[in-house]
């Protein structure tokens, strides 16, 4: 157990955080685990593995914080997940939970990682161990996982870890789905108030500027005959996708989302026909995404030279196909309503 | 002093108009939105990224896969920006004909699935709450818009092809056609 070694640790699906590169020392040499009522997580024993540190139930028993070199836990989103990384001890979530609780502000992407198994779980030099030896080693690193815990509490231990299994299982299943979906609603809680409503309260403001100021009826002969027939339509379709300045437009979509409102409100007074809806859904948004070529492409590990070229051919493409969008959309509006 | 009076609530109609504007938004549209979010959410995290990076391995030999199929399930699964990641399972000569069909794909289908862009979805739900005002269903509408949107997207991606060509000769550089083994 004297050699250690560092492992590197990703978020799972839907988790968040990490990667994580957790290094043991000779003083730093344990890794907790509060997880499952004192079940073993399932990513603890490559943990053990790779690493070399000693593992500690921390339902069982405890540890004094300057040894402990990683912690494991379950935690739904409530204290747990922010204890540690507000300690600045490595911290991994099996669940799917990401910065959440009344510890949010502490955790962060360099100390907290969650959603972990084993397959997350990686030497820091790259290779992962391979699964054929992992086997073995695993049996016996669980082994003295036993006797660690039996030095402290000897009946309560074994009897314990023989009847879990089963039951553990089920609650631990269970309990994955009810905390994914938890998380889910707070994603989505979180959308709301961060992007959606922020975006109604800017537009709704807007509108009630424009509607009760006059300013309505002076964008409705503006807007009406550009967007109150498909001439109009393929014009707008064309303007917005003028290489260049597609780009300038592009910014947030905010533009795009100004403009489909009012143009909404002129449907809605019956100043343009509902059908129009459709082909005017991509008259206003040809320039789609134009801003956004270098770091989109840098997203798929583009090469410099392909992102040149990148930014070059997209803008093209959107001006020349921009048009066609909205024929298409034309044609296939006719008895939508 | 009439005037004064008039002017001062006329001040305040803007306000009161953008309120009821807000309000109706935030009771009508935000409670449908939220549920439809949980579940998509959730979904995902469930099935998780590593399938997607494998239907992508299959899906770059073809261009109805590369343009209609996979931008599609990828801004499913992965939404804006993320979808856009996908591209990286391309050779270089396609990342931008798939990120100019997949950014399009990031709103063609945002009136069924408003989780995909849930920042961006005035574009659809500007014109939508007109079709609403009017008393009509927009699920015909979002229906059509998603429909037209994979044949459109489909042109949009395979045409950046032809422009990518293009700029290559102009600027007098080729691209890999080969996907890099790593």
């Amino acid at each position: 157990m004297a050699e250690y070694k560092s492992i590197r640790v990703e978020h799972g699906a839907g988790g968040f955080g990490g990667p994580l590169t957790i290094t043991p020392t000779e003083q730093r040499n344990k890794v907790m685990y509060i997880t499952g009522g004192g079940a073993e997580p399932e990513c603890l024993a490559k943990i053990v593995e790779l690493t070399g540190l000693e593992p500690v139930n921390g339902f069982k028993t405890n540890c004094p914080e300057e040894e402990l070199a990683l912690v494991i836990i379950d935690c739904g989103g409530t204290l747990r997940c922010g204890i540690y990384p507000k300690k600045r001890i490595p911290t991994i979530n099996v669940m799917p939970v990401g910065k959440s609780g009344p510890m949010a502000q502490f955790i962060t992407e360099d100390i907290y990682v969650s959603a972990v198994t084993s397959k997350q779980v990686s030497l820091a030099d790259g290779t992962a161990a391979p699964a054929a030896e992992s086997k073995p080693a695993h049996e016996e690193k669980k082994s003295e996982g036993v006797k660690f815990s039996a030095d402290k509490k000897v009946s309560e231990t074994l009897a314990s870890q023989e009847k879990k299994s089963l039951v553990t299982v089920i609650g631990l299943g269970a309990g994955k789905v009810v905390n994914t979906f938890y998380q889910a609603a707070r994603d989505a809680i979180q959308t709301c108030i961060t992007t959606l409503l922020p975006f109604m309260g800017f537009v709704s403001l807007l509108i009630g500027i424009i509607n009760g100021s006059g300013f309505g009826d002076a964008f409705a002969s503006v807007l009406t005959p550009l967007a109150g027939n498909i001439g109009g339509l393929v014009i707008l379709g064309i303007v917005c996708s003028i290489p260049g300045l597609s780009a300038l437009l592009g910014p947030g979509a905010v533009i795009a989302q100004i403009v489909g409102t009012l143009v909404g409100a002129e449907i809605g007074k019956g100043n343009i026909a509902p059908q129009l809806a459709l082909p005017a859904l991509f008259a206003i948004n040809t320039q789609g995404a134009c801003d956004f070529i270098p770091v989109g492409l840098g997203l798929a590990e583009a090469e410099t030279e392909t992102i040149e070229v990148g930014v070059v051919s997209v803008m093209y493409s959107r001006f020349a196909t921009g048009w066609i969008r909205v024929l298409l959309a034309y044609a296939a509006s006719f008895g939508l309503y | 002093m009439d005037f004064i009076v008039k002017l001062a609530s006329g001040f305040m109609n803007l306000f009161t108009l953008g309120g009821t504007q807000f309000v109706s938004w935030v009771t009508g549209i935000i409670p449908t939105i939220v549920m439809l979010l949980i579940l998509m959410n959730a979904i995902i995290a469930l099935v998780g990224d590593e399938k997607i990076e494998k239907i992508a391995r299959i899906c770059t030999g073809n261009p109805i896969l590369r343009y209609m199929v996979l931008p599609f399930v990828s801004a499913f699964m992965l939404g804006n920006p993320m979808a856009l990641s996908i591209g990286k399972f391309m050779p270089e000569f396609y990342k931008p004909c798939y990120y100019a069909s997949a950014t399009y794909h990031c709103h063609t289908n945002n009136g069924i699935f408003p989780h995909i862009n849930a920042s961006e979805l005035f574009i659809w739900l500007g014109i939508a709450n007109g079709v609403t005002a009017l008393g009509l269903s927009t699920v015909p509408l979002a229906v059509r818009y998603l429909l037209v949107g994979l044949v459109a997207n489909f042109i949009s991606g395979w045409a950046t092809e032809f422009t990518t060509k293009l700029v290559e000769k102009q600027q007098g550089v080729k691209l890999s056609r080969e996907l890099k083994v790593k």
